[in-house]
Protein backbone atom coordinates (compact mmCIF):
# COMPACT_ATOMS: atom_id res chain seq x y z
CA UNK A 1 0.00 0.00 0.00
CA UNK A 2 2.31 2.63 -1.35
CA UNK A 3 1.72 6.29 -1.72
CA UNK A 4 1.60 6.23 -4.94
CA UNK A 5 0.01 2.45 -5.70
CA UNK A 6 -3.47 3.49 -8.36
CA UNK A 7 -5.08 0.51 -6.24
CA UNK A 8 -4.22 1.94 -2.91
CA UNK A 9 -6.12 5.84 -3.83
CA UNK A 10 -9.39 4.00 -5.42
CA UNK A 11 -9.65 2.20 -2.61
CA UNK A 12 -9.33 4.87 -0.43
CA UNK A 13 -11.79 6.58 -2.71
CA UNK A 14 -14.44 4.06 -1.48
CA UNK A 15 -17.38 5.18 0.47
CA UNK A 16 -19.10 4.48 4.12
CA UNK A 17 -21.88 6.08 6.30
CA UNK A 18 -20.63 7.90 8.20
CA UNK A 19 -22.59 9.92 11.19
CA UNK A 20 -21.83 13.77 12.48
CA UNK A 21 -21.57 14.15 15.77
CA UNK A 22 -21.84 17.95 15.86
CA UNK A 23 -22.85 20.70 14.00
CA UNK A 24 -20.60 21.81 11.08
CA UNK A 25 -21.73 25.42 9.57
CA UNK A 26 -20.49 25.49 6.06
CA UNK A 27 -19.82 22.22 5.43
CA UNK A 28 -23.29 21.18 3.32
CA UNK A 29 -20.78 20.40 0.00
CA UNK A 30 -20.16 17.43 1.24
CA UNK A 31 -23.99 16.90 0.77
CA UNK A 32 -24.55 17.96 -2.43
CA UNK A 33 -25.85 21.25 -1.13
CA UNK A 34 -22.58 24.05 -0.83
CA UNK A 35 -23.37 27.12 1.40
CA UNK A 36 -25.40 24.75 3.66
CA UNK A 37 -24.57 23.63 7.25
CA UNK A 38 -24.67 19.98 8.42
CA UNK A 39 -26.85 18.99 11.35
CA UNK A 40 -25.42 17.14 13.71
CA UNK A 41 -26.56 13.41 13.35
CA UNK A 42 -26.52 13.75 9.72
CA UNK A 43 -26.13 10.66 7.79
CA UNK A 44 -23.76 10.71 5.00
CA UNK A 45 -21.60 8.61 2.46
CA UNK A 46 -18.38 9.98 2.82
CA UNK A 47 -15.21 8.11 1.09
CA UNK A 48 -12.65 6.37 3.23
CA UNK A 49 -10.15 8.54 2.94
CA UNK A 50 -11.98 11.46 4.49
CA UNK A 51 -13.97 9.28 6.93
CA UNK A 52 -11.13 7.42 8.46
CA UNK A 53 -8.89 10.61 9.54
CA UNK A 54 -12.40 12.29 10.82
CA UNK A 55 -13.60 9.43 13.18
CA UNK A 56 -9.99 9.29 14.74
CA UNK A 57 -10.71 12.25 16.97
CA UNK A 58 -12.69 10.37 18.45
CA UNK A 59 -10.50 7.70 19.36
CA UNK A 60 -8.04 10.35 20.85
CA UNK A 61 -10.41 11.32 23.28
CA UNK A 62 -11.06 15.30 22.12
CA UNK A 63 -14.19 15.95 20.72
CA UNK A 64 -15.75 13.15 18.51
CA UNK A 65 -16.38 14.77 14.74
CA UNK A 66 -18.26 11.24 12.94
CA UNK A 67 -18.87 7.81 13.81
CA UNK A 68 -17.93 5.46 11.32
CA UNK A 69 -20.69 2.23 10.09
CA UNK A 70 -20.05 -0.40 8.41
CA UNK A 71 -19.95 -0.01 4.55
CA UNK A 72 -22.88 -1.79 2.70
CA UNK A 73 -20.35 -4.05 1.04
CA UNK A 74 -19.75 -5.78 4.25
CA UNK A 75 -23.01 -6.13 5.83
CA UNK A 76 -24.42 -8.97 7.57
CA UNK A 77 -26.28 -9.66 4.54
CA UNK A 78 -23.40 -9.88 3.10
CA UNK A 79 -21.53 -11.56 5.20
CA UNK A 80 -24.35 -14.33 5.61
CA UNK A 81 -24.49 -14.71 1.36
CA UNK A 82 -20.50 -15.40 1.69
CA UNK A 83 -20.95 -17.95 4.75
CA UNK A 84 -23.35 -20.05 2.64
CA UNK A 85 -21.32 -19.94 -1.06
CA UNK A 86 -18.44 -17.35 -1.77
CA UNK A 87 -18.48 -18.52 -5.34
CA UNK A 88 -22.37 -16.81 -5.97
CA UNK A 89 -21.49 -13.82 -4.63
CA UNK A 90 -20.75 -10.89 -7.14
CA UNK A 91 -17.97 -8.64 -5.05
CA UNK A 92 -17.71 -5.78 -7.93
CA UNK A 93 -21.16 -5.53 -7.60
CA UNK A 94 -20.50 -4.89 -4.05
CA UNK A 95 -16.81 -2.78 -4.31
CA UNK A 96 -14.56 -2.71 -6.96
CA UNK A 97 -12.12 -3.36 -4.64
CA UNK A 98 -13.70 -5.60 -2.24
CA UNK A 99 -10.81 -7.04 -0.60
CA UNK A 100 -8.33 -4.20 -0.30
CA UNK A 101 -11.42 -2.08 1.03
CA UNK A 102 -12.19 -5.09 3.45
CA UNK A 103 -8.40 -4.49 4.84
CA UNK A 104 -8.76 -0.84 5.24
CA UNK A 105 -12.26 -1.35 7.17
CA UNK A 106 -10.64 -4.37 9.39
CA UNK A 107 -8.46 -1.81 10.68
CA UNK A 108 -10.43 0.52 12.10
CA UNK A 109 -13.60 -2.11 13.18
CA UNK A 110 -12.46 -5.26 15.17
CA UNK A 111 -14.57 -8.05 13.55
CA UNK A 112 -13.15 -11.38 14.24
CA UNK A 113 -15.88 -12.88 12.77
CA UNK A 114 -15.66 -10.80 9.62
CA UNK A 115 -11.95 -11.64 9.07
CA UNK A 116 -12.43 -15.68 9.04
CA UNK A 117 -15.34 -15.16 6.50
CA UNK A 118 -12.84 -13.15 4.12
CA UNK A 119 -10.29 -15.52 4.25
CA UNK A 120 -12.21 -18.45 3.48
CA UNK A 121 -13.84 -16.30 0.49
CA UNK A 122 -10.48 -15.89 -1.26
CA UNK A 123 -9.24 -19.06 -0.88
CA UNK A 124 -12.63 -20.76 -2.25
CA UNK A 125 -12.93 -18.11 -5.14
CA UNK A 126 -8.75 -18.84 -5.53
CA UNK A 127 -9.50 -22.34 -6.51
CA UNK A 128 -12.53 -21.19 -8.92
CA UNK A 129 -10.36 -18.14 -10.71
CA UNK A 130 -7.24 -20.83 -11.11
CA UNK A 131 -9.42 -23.20 -12.41
CA UNK A 132 -10.88 -20.88 -14.91
CA UNK A 133 -7.52 -19.16 -15.63
CA UNK A 134 -6.13 -22.99 -16.51
CA UNK A 135 -8.94 -24.16 -18.58
CA UNK A 136 -10.60 -21.22 -20.76
CA UNK A 137 -14.13 -21.61 -21.75
CA UNK A 138 -14.52 -18.73 -23.83
CA UNK A 139 -16.97 -15.88 -23.82
CA UNK A 140 -20.00 -18.02 -23.16
CA UNK A 141 -20.69 -21.14 -20.85
CA UNK A 142 -21.30 -21.09 -16.96
CA UNK A 143 -18.20 -19.47 -15.52
CA UNK A 144 -19.27 -16.19 -17.05
CA UNK A 145 -21.16 -14.52 -14.47
CA UNK A 146 -18.44 -15.40 -11.83
CA UNK A 147 -15.63 -14.06 -13.89
CA UNK A 148 -17.31 -10.58 -14.10
CA UNK A 149 -18.14 -10.33 -10.64
CA UNK A 150 -14.50 -10.91 -9.82
CA UNK A 151 -12.89 -7.58 -7.47
CA UNK A 152 -10.01 -5.91 -8.80
CA UNK A 153 -7.97 -8.28 -6.39
CA UNK A 154 -9.21 -11.53 -7.83
CA UNK A 155 -8.96 -10.02 -11.28
CA UNK A 156 -5.18 -9.39 -10.53
CA UNK A 157 -5.16 -13.11 -9.73
CA UNK A 158 -6.80 -14.37 -12.57
CA UNK A 159 -4.87 -12.25 -15.11
CA UNK A 160 -1.52 -13.67 -13.31
CA UNK A 161 -2.77 -17.33 -13.36
CA UNK A 162 -3.50 -17.15 -16.88
CA UNK A 163 -0.15 -15.46 -17.97
CA UNK A 164 1.99 -17.81 -16.09
CA UNK A 165 0.42 -20.78 -17.75
CA UNK A 166 0.47 -19.30 -20.81
CA UNK A 167 4.39 -18.49 -20.15
CA UNK A 168 4.97 -21.95 -19.11
CA UNK A 169 3.64 -24.24 -22.48
CA UNK A 170 6.45 -21.12 -24.31
CA UNK A 171 9.09 -21.61 -22.18
CA UNK A 172 8.27 -25.78 -22.22
CA UNK A 173 7.93 -25.11 -26.03
CA UNK A 174 4.75 -26.33 -26.58
CA UNK A 175 3.92 -22.89 -27.73
CA UNK A 176 4.61 -19.81 -29.60
CA UNK A 177 5.34 -16.15 -28.34
CA UNK A 178 2.93 -14.06 -29.16
CA UNK B 1 -19.62 33.59 18.08
CA UNK B 2 -20.22 33.98 14.55
CA UNK B 3 -19.64 31.65 12.22
CA UNK B 4 -18.50 32.90 8.82
CA UNK B 5 -21.42 31.60 7.51
CA UNK B 6 -21.98 31.20 3.95
CA UNK B 7 -19.25 28.98 1.70
CA UNK B 8 -19.32 30.35 -1.67
CA UNK B 9 -19.75 27.69 -4.14
CA UNK B 10 -16.21 27.05 -5.73
CA UNK B 11 -17.06 25.79 -8.61
CA UNK B 12 -19.49 28.28 -9.98
CA UNK B 13 -17.19 31.36 -9.67
CA UNK B 14 -15.13 30.25 -12.38
CA UNK B 15 -17.28 28.05 -14.41
CA UNK B 16 -21.68 28.40 -14.59
CA UNK B 17 -22.18 25.16 -16.16
CA UNK B 18 -19.69 23.02 -13.68
CA UNK B 19 -21.96 20.70 -11.22
CA UNK B 20 -20.91 20.92 -7.53
CA UNK B 21 -18.49 18.39 -7.11
CA UNK B 22 -17.56 17.01 -3.78
CA UNK B 23 -14.25 17.72 -2.99
CA UNK B 24 -11.58 14.91 -4.08
CA UNK B 25 -14.09 13.48 -7.23
CA UNK B 26 -11.53 15.69 -9.77
CA UNK B 27 -8.29 13.66 -8.44
CA UNK B 28 -10.38 10.21 -8.26
CA UNK B 29 -11.13 10.51 -12.21
CA UNK B 30 -7.42 11.31 -12.35
CA UNK B 31 -6.40 8.04 -10.72
CA UNK B 32 -9.06 6.01 -13.04
CA UNK B 33 -7.33 7.55 -15.86
CA UNK B 34 -3.86 6.78 -14.60
CA UNK B 35 -5.27 3.21 -13.54
CA UNK B 36 -6.21 2.66 -17.44
CA UNK B 37 -3.08 4.12 -18.86
CA UNK B 38 -1.63 1.48 -16.77
CA UNK B 39 -3.14 -0.98 -18.90
CA UNK B 40 -2.31 0.15 -22.11
CA UNK B 41 0.67 0.04 -24.37
CA UNK B 42 0.80 3.42 -25.44
CA UNK B 43 0.60 6.95 -23.38
CA UNK B 44 -3.40 8.44 -23.95
CA UNK B 45 -3.46 12.28 -24.03
CA UNK B 46 -2.68 14.28 -20.94
CA UNK B 47 -5.77 15.31 -18.98
CA UNK B 48 -5.09 19.09 -18.77
CA UNK B 49 -8.44 20.08 -18.33
CA UNK B 50 -8.78 17.89 -15.09
CA UNK B 51 -5.34 18.96 -13.44
CA UNK B 52 -6.27 22.27 -14.10
CA UNK B 53 -9.52 21.64 -12.42
CA UNK B 54 -8.11 19.39 -9.74
CA UNK B 55 -4.84 22.19 -8.66
CA UNK B 56 -7.71 24.97 -8.83
CA UNK B 57 -9.74 23.27 -6.07
CA UNK B 58 -6.51 22.95 -3.58
CA UNK B 59 -6.16 26.30 -4.42
CA UNK B 60 -9.91 27.35 -3.16
CA UNK B 61 -9.40 25.09 -0.41
CA UNK B 62 -6.30 26.87 0.49
CA UNK B 63 -7.90 30.20 0.28
CA UNK B 64 -11.24 28.87 2.39
CA UNK B 65 -8.27 27.82 5.00
CA UNK B 66 -7.43 31.38 5.29
CA UNK B 67 -10.63 32.50 5.75
CA UNK B 68 -11.38 30.17 8.56
CA UNK B 69 -8.31 31.45 10.27
CA UNK B 70 -8.57 34.88 9.97
CA UNK B 71 -10.71 35.96 12.78
CA UNK B 72 -8.98 34.50 15.05
CA UNK B 73 -5.40 35.83 13.88
CA UNK B 74 -3.23 32.88 14.75
CA UNK B 75 -4.43 31.65 18.07
CA UNK B 76 -6.71 28.98 17.16
CA UNK B 77 -7.30 26.68 19.61
CA UNK B 78 -9.08 23.31 17.96
CA UNK B 79 -10.61 22.34 21.19
CA UNK B 80 -12.16 25.76 22.14
CA UNK B 81 -13.97 25.30 18.62
CA UNK B 82 -14.58 21.76 17.42
CA UNK B 83 -17.09 23.05 14.68
CA UNK B 84 -14.14 24.81 12.86
CA UNK B 85 -11.55 22.66 13.40
CA UNK B 86 -13.49 19.92 11.47
CA UNK B 87 -13.98 22.66 8.87
CA UNK B 88 -10.46 22.87 8.85
CA UNK B 89 -10.01 19.46 8.85
CA UNK B 90 -11.77 18.68 5.94
CA UNK B 91 -9.93 21.24 3.89
CA UNK B 92 -6.61 20.06 5.16
CA UNK B 93 -7.58 16.62 4.27
CA UNK B 94 -9.16 17.33 0.70
CA UNK B 95 -6.16 19.29 -0.58
CA UNK B 96 -4.19 16.44 0.79
CA UNK B 97 -5.86 13.96 -0.74
CA UNK B 98 -5.49 15.93 -4.13
CA UNK B 99 -1.63 16.01 -4.20
CA UNK B 100 -1.34 12.27 -3.37
CA UNK B 101 -4.18 11.95 -6.63
CA UNK B 102 -2.15 14.35 -8.91
CA UNK B 103 1.32 12.61 -7.31
CA UNK B 104 0.25 9.84 -8.97
CA UNK B 105 -1.35 10.22 -11.73
CA UNK B 106 2.09 12.35 -13.08
CA UNK B 107 4.23 8.97 -11.71
CA UNK B 108 2.42 6.55 -13.35
CA UNK B 109 2.69 8.47 -17.02
CA UNK B 110 6.62 9.14 -15.99
CA UNK B 111 6.89 5.64 -15.04
CA UNK B 112 5.51 4.65 -18.35
CA UNK B 113 7.65 7.32 -20.34
CA UNK B 114 10.62 6.14 -18.56
CA UNK B 115 9.69 2.57 -20.54
CA UNK B 116 9.04 3.71 -23.69
CA UNK B 117 12.60 5.22 -23.48
CA UNK B 118 14.38 2.07 -22.64
CA UNK B 119 11.93 0.23 -25.22
CA UNK B 120 13.56 2.73 -27.70
CA UNK B 121 10.42 4.25 -28.64
CA UNK B 122 10.84 8.37 -29.76
CA UNK B 123 7.39 9.32 -28.36
CA UNK B 124 8.55 12.80 -29.14
CA UNK B 125 9.13 11.83 -33.34
CA UNK B 126 5.65 10.10 -33.23
CA UNK B 127 3.75 12.76 -32.05
CA UNK B 128 5.00 15.93 -33.32
CA UNK B 129 2.23 17.82 -34.55
CA UNK B 130 2.39 18.59 -38.47
CA UNK B 131 2.33 22.22 -38.27
CA UNK B 132 4.49 22.75 -35.41
CA UNK B 133 2.99 25.66 -33.88
CA UNK B 134 1.84 23.73 -30.90
CA UNK B 135 -1.02 25.18 -29.10
CA UNK B 136 -0.10 24.38 -25.70
CA UNK B 137 -2.86 22.62 -23.05
CA UNK B 138 -5.66 24.17 -25.04
CA UNK B 139 -6.56 21.24 -26.64
CA UNK B 140 -4.88 18.10 -26.60
CA UNK B 141 -7.57 16.00 -27.89
CA UNK B 142 -7.18 17.42 -31.41
CA UNK B 143 -5.82 14.96 -33.73
CA UNK B 144 -1.73 15.12 -34.30
CA UNK B 145 -1.39 17.02 -31.17
CA UNK B 146 1.22 15.99 -28.85
CA UNK B 147 -0.19 13.30 -25.94
CA UNK B 148 2.80 14.39 -23.46
CA UNK B 149 1.85 17.64 -21.38
CA UNK B 150 4.96 20.26 -22.08
CA UNK B 151 6.77 19.00 -18.76
CA UNK B 152 6.53 15.76 -19.74
CA UNK B 153 8.15 16.17 -23.28
CA UNK B 154 11.07 18.11 -21.30
CA UNK B 155 10.79 14.97 -18.94
CA UNK B 156 11.31 12.20 -22.01
CA UNK B 157 14.00 14.34 -23.41
CA UNK B 158 16.50 14.63 -20.55
CA UNK B 159 16.11 11.12 -19.78
CA UNK B 160 16.54 9.96 -23.01
CA UNK B 161 19.51 12.64 -22.95
CA UNK B 162 20.55 10.83 -19.29
CA UNK B 163 20.14 6.76 -20.81
CA UNK B 164 22.34 7.55 -24.02
CA UNK B 165 24.78 9.12 -21.54
CA UNK B 166 24.88 6.40 -19.75
CA UNK B 167 24.43 3.41 -22.08
CA UNK B 168 27.59 5.34 -23.59
CA UNK B 169 29.59 3.66 -20.88
CA UNK B 170 29.79 0.50 -23.18
CA UNK B 171 30.32 0.55 -26.30
CA UNK B 172 30.24 -3.21 -27.29
CA UNK B 173 26.67 -3.69 -25.48
CA UNK B 174 23.88 -2.64 -26.20
CA UNK B 175 21.63 -1.80 -23.08
CA UNK B 176 18.44 -1.88 -24.92
CA UNK B 177 18.96 -3.91 -26.95
CA UNK B 178 16.56 -7.14 -27.49
CA UNK B 179 17.20 -10.21 -24.93
CA UNK B 180 16.26 -12.74 -27.65
CA UNK B 181 19.28 -14.18 -29.04
CA UNK B 182 18.83 -13.82 -32.78
CA UNK B 183 18.09 -17.01 -34.59
CA UNK B 184 19.68 -15.75 -37.92
CA UNK B 185 22.78 -12.91 -37.99
CA UNK B 186 21.69 -11.55 -40.88
CA UNK B 187 17.82 -10.59 -41.74
CA UNK B 188 15.42 -9.20 -44.79
CA UNK B 189 14.19 -5.77 -43.72
CA UNK B 190 12.23 -3.30 -46.07
CA UNK B 191 12.77 0.16 -45.66
CA UNK B 192 9.37 2.13 -44.57
CA UNK B 193 10.90 5.86 -44.25
CA UNK B 194 13.81 7.38 -45.44
CA UNK B 195 16.51 6.98 -43.13
CA UNK B 196 19.74 8.16 -45.33
CA UNK B 197 23.05 6.66 -44.87
CA UNK B 198 24.26 4.64 -41.90
CA UNK B 199 27.47 2.74 -40.84
CA UNK B 200 27.91 -0.30 -40.65
CA UNK B 201 30.81 -2.60 -40.28
CA UNK B 202 30.55 -3.93 -43.45
CA UNK B 203 30.63 -0.29 -44.99
CA UNK B 204 27.75 1.91 -45.82
CA UNK B 205 24.23 1.19 -46.55
CA UNK B 206 21.59 3.25 -47.79
CA UNK B 207 18.24 3.50 -46.67
CA UNK B 208 15.54 4.78 -49.37
CA UNK B 209 11.76 4.10 -48.87
CA UNK B 210 10.55 0.78 -50.33
CA UNK B 211 13.70 -0.95 -50.89
CA UNK B 212 14.29 -4.17 -49.73
CA UNK B 213 17.88 -5.28 -47.87
CA UNK B 214 19.84 -8.06 -46.28
CA UNK B 215 21.51 -6.85 -43.43
CA UNK B 216 23.20 -7.61 -40.26
CA UNK B 217 20.39 -7.50 -37.55
CA UNK B 218 22.23 -6.14 -34.84
CA UNK B 219 22.69 -3.09 -37.02
CA UNK B 220 19.27 -2.21 -37.45
CA UNK B 221 17.42 -2.85 -34.38
CA UNK B 222 17.20 0.27 -33.84
CA UNK B 223 15.89 1.41 -36.68
CA UNK B 224 13.29 -1.17 -36.30
CA UNK B 225 12.29 -0.03 -33.17
CA UNK B 226 11.43 3.40 -34.11
CA UNK B 227 9.98 2.33 -36.92
CA UNK B 228 11.79 3.03 -40.43
CA UNK B 229 12.14 -0.71 -40.94
CA UNK B 230 10.02 -3.43 -40.91
CA UNK B 231 11.62 -6.97 -40.48
CA UNK B 232 10.55 -9.42 -43.19
CA UNK B 233 9.79 -13.14 -42.02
Amino acid sequence: MSYYDIDSILTDAQKLPCTFELEVPGLGILEGNPGDDIKAGTRIDLPLWLGEMLSIGARLGTSRLVTLDMPDALAERVMNALKADPRTVDLRALAPHFYTLSERILEIFEEEEMVDVLINTFKKRAAEISDHAHNPRGAVGDGVDFLRGLDETERQLFRAAHDRAKQVRIWAGEAKKK
Amino acid sequence: MDYPRSRVPRWTIDDPDRVVTMYGELGNKLVQHAKRTQALAQLPPYQTEIVRAVTREVRDLDRDVARLLDPFEGSFNPSADPATACSLLVDHLCMRRNKRCLMAYHRVRTEKLEELCWTGVDVLEQQQPSDGSEDRGVSQSAGGHSSLSPEEEEYFRLYSDMLAAYKGQWTDVDLTGTLEPPKDLFIDVRVLKDAGEIQTEYGVINLTKNSQLYVRQGDVERLIAQGFLERLS
